[in-house]
């Protein structure tokens, strides 16, 4: 027995002593990356956005997309311009540019990508229609119109026009999302075409080498054939979803099984404290702030909004209960958002006399005749999910505080949300919003006339159209701030936070991508094309 | 004996149909569906055309006849997560790190936790008891992602001798399987103790002791056979568990099996999927329980209800 027990133990310490040093090493250069979604039907993100497999638009060169500084680049596009009535945008795309099975990519691929989506049951296809506004597009997803009277021409191989309904400023930045789809393939096998990897062909900088359905997970490796611009610097890239999980991410990127992952908020202080060079905070662009009912009482009344915009500690609120995984929120628009005013968002302080100061003078001193509101959320996972519920409380008890007032809570499934927003069913709201396009007219477009919460503010509404449709840059931006201005001044939202994703990364990634931008922050789930084309690892 | 088998196949056959018919109206009962406006925001004429496309736009009860005809068929379906495939072929492949999984969890981890319980059982109010007690109550107590969370701190992190988490390699096997195995070593060990000291505690062993017999064939051919009944009906049952079980230790240790289906059928609302691995593990329970039932019977034939009275 006695020897038993010593071969055994000598075997555990023989195993234990060799088995880090029989791990075999990596010739290539391979990035193991936490993913999103554990679930994605087609390879093919002009099929599906909502239900598309890992990092399928990595695969595929869009027109313009973003840099670290959040710029718009070209990417398949090599210039744009539009026409004098500011209606019709000519793009020129790269000359060279092929699939990975040696066919041209040209300009009806991208034409194609975007006809198919108008008819096939794009669910992205809002998308087109209030933000890249291209003309017939409603009509076409109501089959009421053909295809062809699209606004959407491949005038030869190498360029596209768009015509939209009205001058559209950015849309070179809609075309972020614009990829194209392989028109010779989906000739040949239809939707087909995305579901497995033998028979889907990329036009980016990556190619896909696997996909495990179970969980969504894929492994892209460098492209050998993408001439464009952005060429990858790694070799493979590994994209687990189910490293998505701070709880699954973290141990993985302790034990050195991922190169680096998403942080909840107790594990922050313990990544920051041991790996205090490695946090990387990630802007997600977007906003929770309060909205009202604004044409009933109380809050049709401005000193009643006013003393709650003035009754909220941001900095408290996003350094204790929410241990910093959103910034505080002045604004509507988030810091390095496209016209992002700080002056405006330096107005939002926290100043509760004042804020009692414009509560009596609405007749309700120190909150007395005030009557027990109930704020709403929606259910939600993901970083609203972990931010709004505390936030939610952390309101109550200061408004409780500063304004002596009751504010129940009350969380409801999207659907009956929104139904309360619209129909005013309830009167005051926590509203989350994130971005659909890098433009400010994304963000000013929920509140105008009428938009998502129903507010008609007829000097807002003539300042944001103008800017909608202007097409110096300098002049938008003036008009748009006037009209956040109008917001502020009137109390029509109360800024709360801008969430924000915090990470921690290995000391063996490099590259332009692994250090912050001038803001701070590192795209490590935004704008994957940078990111993952600006990396590279020791 | 025959008649016994062909009652308890009756049986099965009416469980399994009233389970699907639950398990579908319930499915369809929760509100939203594939295709919610919240989740894929399509306009409303090809929504509807989605749905006549799936076959949703019928009344339930038709759609439930179609789907058990298939079923009568071995056809499962399309998933809708993935249109190209078969949700047998899905299924089938995600089945295979699921079985390795949860089978090599249940075939290391009850022989150990039997060994576990006859050793506390023998050793009553020593510390060989305590110890094994105390190891049987952190396995039923302690939730399986968080022992799955401590494996991946001590042998992946600081040990650095394993890999934390993936699949592939046998080296990655290794703590995921000891994860699960810690379920059924604990649930054994309990069931063996108590069992055994049930048994040795009555009269026939005295007499068999009285008689002269080893101790050791006393345990082995006696006091263990009699003790084995309660073993077997888990038995069976945590085996089929497997496939659900380990739905934790599948996202702990990112092991592509049926967990991460279970999971994202029910998020997308993918009907044929849910309702296929549901009605799997339905078949597989009844299987597992008529399986005991007989095996009891060879045990103790004084259980072949209606056959030996």
């Amino acid at each position: 027995m006695k020897t038993l027990l010593k071969i055994a133990g000598a075997l555990a310490v023989a195993t234990a002593m060799t088995a880090p040093m029989t791990m075999p090493s990596l010739a290539q250069t391979t990035i193991v990356a936490p993913g999103q979604s554990t679930s994605g039907t087609y390879m093919d993100y002009m099929k599906t956005v909502y239900a598309r497999a890992t990092f399928a638009e990595l695969l595929q060169v869009p027109i313009a997309t973003f840099d670290k500084e959040f710029e718009l680049t070209p990417m398949a596009a090599e210039s744009w311009s539009q026409s004098e009535d500011g209606l019709t945008w000519t793009f020129k795309l790269r000359p060279g540019l092929v699939w990975s099975d040696g066919e041209p990519l040209t300009a009806e691929d991208y034409v194609f990508a975007l006809q198919r989506a108008a008819t096939g049951g794009y669910d992205f296809a809002w998308y087109w229609d209030f933000a890249g506004g291209i003309k017939g597009w409603k009509e076409v997803t109501e089959g009421t119109a053909d295809v062809s009277t699209l606004g959407l021409v491949a005038v030869d191989d190498l360029t596209i026009e768009v015509t939209t309904v009205a001058p559209k400023p950015y849309l070179p930045s809609v075309t972020s999302l614009w990829y194209p789809v392989p028109k010779h393939v989906v000739d040949k096998l239809g939707d087909d075409w995305a579901l497995n990897v033998d028979t889907i062909v990329s036009s980016g900088p990556f190619d896909l080498e696997s996909w495990e359905k179970s969980n969504n997970s894929v492994v892209l490796t460098k492209s050998d054939t993408y001439t464009g611009p952005w060429q990858a610097q790694i070799d493979r890239l590994e994209v687990d979803p189910s490293l998505g999980a701070p709880e699954v991410g973290l141990p993985a990127f302790l034990a050195g099984d991922a190169d680096y992952s998403f942080l909840n908020t107790g594990q922050v202080p313990v990544a920051t404290q041991r790996y205090p060079d490695g946090i990387r905070k990630n802007a997600v662009f977007a906003t929770s702030y309060i909205s009202y009912d604004l044409d009933s009482a109380p809050f049709n009344d401005e000193n009643v909004r006013k003393a709650f915009y003035y009754a909220v500690d941001r900095a408290e609120l996003t350094s204790t209960v929410l241990k910093d995984i959103a910034i505080p929120a002045g604004s509507i628009l988030p810091p390095g958002y496209p016209g992002y005013n700080p002056d405006i968002a330096a107005e939002a302080v926290f100043d509760p006399e004042k804020a009692k100061q414009f509560m009596a003078d609405a007749g309700f001193a120190d909150g007395a005749g005030f009557p027990e509101i109930e704020i709403w959320y929606r259910e939600e996972g993901g970083y609203n999910g972990a931010i709004i519920p505390a936030m939610a409380q952390y309101l109550q008890a200061e408004f409780k505080d500063v304004l002596g007032i009751t504010m129940n809570i009350r969380v409801l499934p999207g659907a009956e949300w929104m139904d309360g927003l619209r129909n005013k069913t309830n009167n005051i709201f926590i509203a989350p919003y994130e971005y659909d396009y890098l433009d400010p007219s994304n963000f000013y477009g929920i509140f105008f006339n009428g938009g998502r919460h129903g507010y008609h503010i007829p000097e807002y509404d003539a300042l944001v159209s103008q800017a909608d449709s202007e097409s110096d840059w300098d002049t938008r931006y003036k008009l748009y701030a006037e009209a956040e201005q109008i917001m502020i001044d009137q109390a029509l939202i109360v800024p709360l936070v801008h969430p924000i994703t915090i990470a921690v990364i290995s000391d063996e990634l490099g590259g332009d991508a692994s250090t912050p931008n001038a803001l701070g922050f590192t795209s490590l789930d935004r704008l994957g094309h940078y990111f993952f084309t600006h990396l590279t690892k020791q | 004996m025959i008649s016994f088998i062909l009652r308890r196949l009756i049986s099965v056959a009416v469980t399994f149909i009233v389970v699907s018919l639950i398990i579908f109206f319930m499915m369809h009962a929760i509100p939203g569906g594939p295709f919610d406006a919240n989740d894929m925001p399509v306009s409303e004429a090809v929504r509807d055309k989605l749905m006549a496309n799936l076959g949703l736009d019928q009344p339930l009860y038709v759609q439930y006849f179609r789907y058990m005809w298939g079923v009568l068929h071995f056809d499962f379906g399309v998933p809708y997560q993935s249109p190209g495939d078969t949700v047998t072929g899905l299924l089938s492949r995600a089945w295979v790190p699921s079985l390795v999984l949860g089978g090599l969890g249940v075939l290391i981890g009850a022989p150990l936790g039997i060994l576990l319980g006859m050793a506390a059982a023998l050793n009553r109010n020593t510390w060989i008891d305590y110890l094994a007690s105390t190891v049987a109550t952190f396995g039923l107590t302690i939730p399986v992602f968080v022992t799955s969370m401590l494996l991946i701190l001590v042998f992946a992190v600081w040990l650095q001798w394993l890999p934390a988490s993936g699949w592939g390699k046998p080296e990655r096997w290794i703590l995921p399987i000891t994860a699960y195995a810690l379920i059924p070593l604990a649930t054994y060990a309990r069931y063996t103790r108590s069992a055994m000291l049930d048994t040795i505690n009555r009269p026939f062993v005295t007499v068999l002791r009285a008689k002269g017999l080893s101790e050791r064939r006393i345990i082995f051919q006696h006091v263990l056979r009699n003790s084995a009944i309660p073993l077997v009906t888990v038995f069976l049952p945590m085996f089929i568990g497997t496939a659900t079980g380990s739905i934790f230790v599948e996202a702990m240790f990112r092991v592509p099996g049926l967990g991460a289906y279970f999971v994202s059928s029910i998020e997308t609302r993918d009907y044929p999927l849910e309702m296929a691995l549901m009605l799997m593990i339905t078949f597989m329970y009844c299987i597992a329980y008529l399986l005991s039932d007989i095996v009891y019977a060879l045990i103790n034939p004084r259980i072949r209800v209606g056959g030996g009275q």
